[in-house]
């Protein structure tokens, strides 16, 4: 007589579960009555079904199933299955995409939940395995972690390839585990998703090559390099600067070497060459370090047409010509943005902002990036008080007689918002230096003069002339040309 | 005695070992160039490199049965190419290295100047022998392919190699043209040949 047996029924998502059975002896089966009541006081369901396999409710607690087959005789057998004897697992994840990002050898992952079917505030667990080379070696297995919120939401994930993704093939697995804490049976992981592939350019037909292809690296970088060749070339070496390496077959047509803590590279890069049997592919790396924090910014004017900043770079990055650092330098007030043309090989940091109408005071932020990494100082100043002039220019005599001297310059500059201090060093052959000041207010790009009083008569007098802000002082400017007079006599 | 020279001849002949010394001058600058490259690009002496494309070679099937003109026309059309790689060459130079290693882009722009001197120079002596000077194709040679850092550098290794072949070449050439002997067109006689 055939009775079913080994009823085991599982649920993939808490509602519905799936429930199997087997029929102990061969013969004929025909078509099977299913019923089944949750706790006795409502009525039966049945169903009729020629599969050994039926999807039902899950119950709260317990379920009273009769199994009525025909065939050869009628065999009926009654199971209650109680909820600890349901497992639970979880539907295999789906993968929606699997994006490469080759510069960054970066997988992106995207997956949906499914958290829909699930009660909200359920904890879930995603196991998400890395496989590589043709022999799908596992290189890494993840455990994410999220909560479902009774919404299907989708996932994303990022995993950077400690080689490049050209290298060889990429696969991607993902399965879950979903703690339903209130779910009493026997909880288990999904099956492993189907794996998504990446291939790597060592399945393209014709192509060849070493890759990462001039890459920029910060310096302590442990680097993989592979070799992608035709499958009939026989590699003889691969060499990292003037080195040679092990390597690490990937494929039948990729063979790579690991470089690990790479030093600074010189101008022109590090090459890194494979030799095949009649050719060489080869790539060049730049090693190099991120940009310091600008040190000692400073910034002042001149001529109140141009403020000037300097600052002190800290340690060069290694990487010139267009990997070179840049800077830029942004007034975050008017929002102007200006870029410095810096030049890396003989350190004057230098860059000019122009002075804008009605605005005294600057909020500036240097930025400084390479293509490792970037940086930022920043100043506040008030111009007003950052005023360097230029030296006095063309000091002349305008006139002269035996106690006093006067003398004229020109200040390029528009200095009429503030008050200038000139000071005059008078030198003669009879007494020490002395020094005259005199302040006046400063104006547009015009001459100054003062009066020098209380000389000896018919005596040689050497005159300069240096300027800079009355209030609020920062710098004097150079010393004027000096300019030689003699008092008449008395 | 030897008959009077032509001044035509004289002046070829004068044109000649000019060019001779140019050329000397030019190889020896080539060469030293050539060292400082390989240094400064980390490459390998004696890597070899495969033909690169637009580089014209030095050897020549059948040199000594060129006439002088031909052997001109192609010199010319070689340090024209040469002119145009070396210009490639220092734009990269000045694109990957900016103010580092400023010496190898001198020394580079120095050989390019030599090439363009050179280049001048045969103009000068295809004139005397009142051929026609080839024209430079309209907007200059096609753009070389986008090519790899590392293809660059060998590229750069092949032009420079080459270059220092045809300098040898040209002063052979240049050598062959200086002799008294039928005008350049004919192809000199087998009892001639160097």
């Amino acid at each position: 007589l055939g009775d079913p047996q080994n009823l085991k029924c599982v649920t993939h998502n808490l509602h519905k579960m799936l429930c199997t059975w087997d029929i102990s002896s061969r013969g004929r089966h025909g078509q099977t009555d299913f019923c089944y009541t949750t706790n006795g006081l409502t009525p039966q369901v049945c169903s009729k079904t020629k599969e050994r396999r039926i999807e039902i409710p899950v119950p709260e607690s317990s379920i009273t199933v009769t199994i009525k087959s025909s065939g050869t005789a009628f065999a009926t057998k009654e199971f209650v299955i109680h909820q600890k004897d349901i497992s639970f697992v979880p539907v295999t994840p789906h993968i929606l995409s699997l994006m490469p990002d080759f510069p960054t050898s970066t997988l992106n992952l995207k997956w949906s939940d499914n958290g829909s079917v699930f009660p909200y505030g359920l904890d879930a667990l995603w196991q998400i395995q890395i496989l590589r080379k043709e022999a799908m070696e596992v290189v890494t297995q993840v455990t994410y972690y999220s909560k479902l919120i009774h919404e299907d939401v989708i996932l994303s994930w990022n995993w950077t390839s400690d080689m490049p993704l050209e290298c060889t093939s990429h696969y991607v697995k993902i399965r879950c585990y979903i703690n339903a804490t209130h779910f009493v049976g026997p909880k288990d992981w999904s099956d492993w998703s189907p794996a998504e592939v990446i291939p790597g350019k060592d399945t393209e037909p014709g192509v060849s090559g070493v890759f990462p292809l001039d890459p920029v690296v910060a310096v302590g970088s442990d680097l993989t390099f592979c070799c992608v060749h035709e499958e009939d070339q026989r590699i003889t070496n691969m060499t990292y600067g003037s080195k040679s390496y092990t390597m690490i077959q990937l494929s039948s047509r990729s063979h790579a070497i690991r470089v690990l803590n790479a030093s600074v590279s010189n101008s022109s890069g590090t090459n890194v060459v494979c030799r095949l049997e009649n050719g060489l592919e080869g790539s060049v790396v730049f090693v190099g370090y991120a940009p310091d924090i600008p040190q000692n910014l400073s910034c002042e004017t001149s001529n109140f047409l141009i403020i000037k900043c300097t600052w002190k770079p800290g340690r060069s990055s290694g990487l010139y010509g267009k990997r070179r650092t840049k800077y830029s330098l942004f007034e975050r007030t008017s929002g102007k943005n200006v870029s410095c043309e810096v030049n890396e090989v003989n350190k004057d940091h230098a860059c000019g902002f122009p002075v804008l109408p009605d605005q005294k005071t600057y909020d500036f932020i240097l930025g400084v990036s390479n293509p490792i990494g970037q940086a930022q100082s920043s100043l506040l100043v008030d111009i007003t008080q950052r005023v360097h002039p230029k030296p006095p220019e063309k000091l002349t005599v305008t006139g002269n007689n035996s106690t006093s001297i006067q003398l004229r310059w020109f200040i390029n500059g528009s200095f009429a918002g503030i008050r200038l201090l000139c000071q005059t060093e008078i030198s003669s052959s009879h007494s020490d230096r002395k020094l005259h000041n005199v302040s006046m207010p400063g104006q547009k790009s015009s001459a100054y003069t003062a009066q020098l009083n209380a000389l000896h008569p018919d005596t040689k007098y050497q005159f300069r002339v240096r300027c800079s802000a009355a209030d609020h002082f920062w710098r004097w400017s150079d010393w004027s040309r000096g300019v030689e007079q003699a008092t008449s006599e008395a | 005695m030897a008959a009077a020279d032509s001044p035509s001849a004289a002046l070829r002949r004068d044109l000649c070992s000019r060019g001779i010394r140019l050329a000397g001058k030019m190889r020896a600058d080539v060469v030293d160039l050539l060292e400082a490259y390989v240094e400064q690009q980390g490459l390998d002496a004696s890597a070899s490199v495969a033909a690169v494309e637009g580089v014209p070679l030095a050897a020549v099937e059948r040199w000594d049965e060129q006439t002088g003109t031909q052997r001109l026309l192609e010199n010319l059309a070689a340090y024209r190419a040469f002119r145009a790689l070396l210009a490639q060459m220092l734009e990269e130079q000045r694109e990957q290295l900016g103010e580092a290693d400023a010496g190898l882009g001198r020394a580079l722009a120095a050989v390019l100047l030599q090439v363009s001197a050179f280049a001048y120079h045969l103009e000068e002596l295809l004139r005397l022998e009142s051929r026609g000077i080839p024209g430079e194709e309209e907007d200059g040679p096609p753009p070389p392919p986008r090519l790899s850092l590392f293809e660059q550098k060998l590229r750069g290794l092949g032009v420079l190699r080459e270059l220092a072949q045809w300098a040898v070449r040209s002063v052979r050439d240049l050598r062959q043209l200086a002799k008294p002997g039928p005008a350049t067109g004919a192809a000199p006689s087998p009892a001639e040949n160097p």
